[in-house]
């Protein structure tokens, strides 16, 4: 009897397919299972095996041919489709026979579809078996039952992947859509489409689309990059945030400065202030509650950019320590690591843009800091600085009276 | 509203409507039920329409029946589905029966209310969930009500519906305040998307409702993925309509259930999402219930027993990490 072999439906658009290989000839014996035919959907390239053993009778297209789905492809002559086809035609039209549902099961799924007696419900049933049969024969390999469809779907051979380890074990659904679109974009391409959040989709996919390519579309839509937050920033981003719903205000003053050759202007500006501190208590203090938490030591956080980045190193004692050591603590510190004791326990802070050129800005004050100096370029002895306190803990005569005796001492001369 | 308000408020209505319904059980007259679900209703209609019983299950659901078959629209509470054992004979073999038994020739529109799950230290005998016995019987609605906008329409749907309802609430939910929304078309067995979601379907009922609701912010922050909540309401029949459309869209499922993981309800419903959806699935179902031991009296080791929102966030998110997520 004739077995007829017909256009797989591989997906739910499709409606015709290509032809690409025979790999069997006319007259030649094959098995169930055995691939005879290569046919390509609007998708992927996909194999087409026989249900039954026999004689491969007539090969109706060519290669290249396009036919519409579920048409004959190919003749097979079996023995053993003889009994079924007896079986059958005895039936004809028992739509409600309870035995029309089972017997159809035995029935291979191509002949089902195409035997004229067969009523409608029936056949919806064999083409839901016939996709599912199809799912489970055609993918091999470790995969999510969602992820195996879609390599169906798209004629991705998971098991010889993972035999190269381009697919994790099991795979699911991305893995396979990542693989896919491997098909049709660079890796570079494929880069950039993940930095640029961009939907694969807007590219046609019918050529291999590089990393140009790409760039070109990011450029004419003016698509943004979306850089996430490292945990740097977002520590700034908090500590910021923290200073700004403080109660501040500013206080300006232009310093004649007296600094000592060889020493880092850093160092220079953080020993005349901490030594100035000691005069001014509530630059040492710390609010807490409803008290002030005044400490002896003069300890400064001093504002330190490290790659994107930024920390409040704190230089302490500075009363006890002569300017030499803090020009050797200030030229290390660019260099090491901090531990969580480097950065804490500081009442004021010190920023400084000078290297930089700037004239003159302002800072935010750090954590729980009485207030801040923002020191500018320094020009012919001669430095801007602007200073925020925290009008919580000091009130613009206590300010005042701090900022003019730093003048006083800047003007001063001091020993290294 | 508080829940038990609801379910007080549905009662009162269609007894008010129809003077066929009447309600029974232990407490449920001058005492005002045992969870003041019935409070009011006995100076309302008198001792005749609101039934005080003997401690005795068996006997309450048999007076039912005939009550049912005689004509009248009862509603029987059982203090907990621990309790409702005893009237096993009459609810399986009787109510979901008769109407079969007779051809279809009776009905028995009948009602049995009975509260559920682990409360507070009430200990092994007083804190089971049996919905997955219930949800077995063919003969048998089953609706399980988490929150007082269904214990008011599915309350009054049950009593109305002309078969045998087992109705489920939870021992911890009747004092709670909840919001009411007001339904203009209600349909008792659908399940209710409580929470949109893309990459994640967790089914849930009863209590464990709240426990999901509460660690799904945490989970979708540490997998960086969106859930979707559901909550069943009905378990028999069960509403795979709903279940299929989230799960075709998220392709991936947890369920959450207070009941003990072995036989029980969630062993049902994965198992009916296995077969129907196997093709979407992108990763093993994952059931989250009740350890399979009965619930302990000691505090500790009761919610050692139990689901709780940590118990959901760590078992998800490990699971997450094992596919693929």
């Amino acid at each position: 009897m004739e077995y007829k072999i017909t256009m797989p439906v591989l997906s739910d658009t499709m409606e015709k397919g290509k032809l690409i290989k025979w790999h069997v000839n006319e007259g030649q014996q094959v098995k169930k299972g055995d691939v005879i035919a290569e046919v390509e959907s609007d998708k992927a390239i996909m194999e087409v095996q026989t249900f039954k053993d026999g004689v491969v009778k007539k090969l109706l297209v060519k290669e290249g041919d396009e036919v519409p789905v579920k048409s004959p492809i190919a003749i097979i002559e079996t023995a053993t489709a003889q009994a079924h086809a007896q079986q059958t035609p005895s039936q004809p039209k028992e739509e409600s026979h309870p035995q029309s549902s089972t017997s159809s099961q035995t029935l291979p799924p191509e002949l089902a579809a195409i035997l004229p007696t067969k009523t409608k419900e029936l056949k919806t049933q064999e083409q839901k078996e016939t996709k599912a049969s199809a799912v489970v024969k055609a993918v091999k390999g470790a995969a999510s039952p969602a992820a195996r469809v879609e390599a169906q779907k798209l004629g991705i051979d998971i098991e010889k992947l993972q035999a190269e380890q381009k697919l994790p074990k099991p795979a699911h659904l991305k893995d396979i859509k990542l693989e896919a679109l491997k098909r049709y974009f660079t890796p570079k391409a494929l880069e950039l489409l993940q930095e640029y959040a961009l939907d694969p989709s807007v590219f046609a996919h019918d050529h291999k689309i590089d990393a140009d390519e790409v760039q070109a579309y990011i450029k004419s839509h003016n698509i943004p990059k979306t850089i996430p937050l490292s945990t740097n920033r977002l520590a700034v981003k908090s500590n910021v945030e923290t200073a700004a719903k403080k109660p501040i205000y500013h206080v300006y003053e232009t310093f004649t400065l007296n600094p000592p050759e060889d020493v880092k202007i850093t160092a220079y500006l953080l020993k005349v202030i901490g030594d100035t501190m000691q005069n001014h208590p509530l630059t040492r203090a710390v609010l807490e509650d409803e008290s002030y938490k005044i400490y002896p030591a003069s300890n400064i956080s001093v504002a330190v950019a490290k790659g994107d980045a930024l920390y409040m190193v704190v230089c302490k004692n500075i009363e006890s320590k002569n300017l030499k050591e803090i020009d050797t603590w200030v030229k290390e510190i660019k260099q090491r690591d901090y531990s969580p004791d480097d950065l804490q326990g500081s009442t004021f802070g010190l920023s400084n843009l000078g290297m930089f050129g700037i004239r003159a800005f302002d800072a935010m004050i750090n954590k729980k800091d009485s207030g801040i100096a923002a020191f500018g370029k320094v020009d012919k002895n001669r430095v801007e600085a602007v200073f925020t306190f925290d009008h919580r803990i000091l009130n613009g005569v206590d300010a005042a009276k701090f900022v003019s005796e730093l003048k006083n001492n800047f003007a001063k001369g001091i020993d290294v | 509203m508080l829940y038990r308000e609801a379910l007080n408020r549905a009662i009162d209505e269609m007894m008010e409507a129809d003077e066929s319904v009447v309600i029974l059980g232990e407490d449920v007259g001058r005492y005002g039920g045992s969870y003041r679900v019935s409070e009011g209703l006995f100076a309302k209609y008198g001792a005749k329409r609101v039934i005080d019983t003997p401690i005795a299950e068996l006997s309450i659901v048999g007076n039912a029946i005939g009550m049912a078959i005689a004509g009248l629209r009862p509603i029987a509470e059982i203090m907990t589905v621990n309790f409702s054992l005893l009237a096993m004979d009459q609810i399986v073999n009787h109510a979901a029966k008769f109407r079969y038994m007779s051809g279809g020739k009776m009905t028995i529109p009948l009602t049995i209310r009975m509260p559920g799950g682990v409360s507070r230290q009430l200990a092994a005998q007083h804190s089971e969930s049996y919905e997955t016995l219930y949800s077995a019987i063919p003969g048998l609605i089953v609706l399980a009500a988490s929150n007082a906008t269904y214990a008011y329409y599915g309350l009054k749907a049950a009593i109305a519906m002309n078969d045998p309802v087992i109705f489920l609430e939870h021992e911890l939910l009747y004092p709670q305040e909840m919001e009411f929304k007001e339904q203009k078309a209600f349909d008792p067995f659908k399940a209710e998307v409580v929470k949109e979601g893309k990459d994640l379907t967790i089914l849930t009922y009863l209590k464990m409702r709240y426990d999901v609701l509460e660690a799904v912010p945490t989970i979708e922050k540490e997998l960086g993925i969106s859930i979707e909540v559901i909550d069943l309401n009905s378990l028999r029949p069960l509403d795979m309509q709903t279940i299929a459309a989230s799960v075709q869209k998220t392709k991936r499922v947890v369920m959450v259930e207070e009941d003990h993981k072995t036989g029980g309800y969630g062993a049902e419903v994965i198992a009916r999402i296995t077969e129907e959806l196997f093709y979407t699935l992108d990763a093993p179902p994952l059931r989250i219930a009740g350890e399979d031991v009965p619930i302990a009296y000691n505090r500790k080791l009761e919610l050692a027993s139990i689901p709780t929102p940590e118990k959901i966030v760590s078992r998800i998110i490990a699971w997450g990490a094992k596919h693929g997520i």
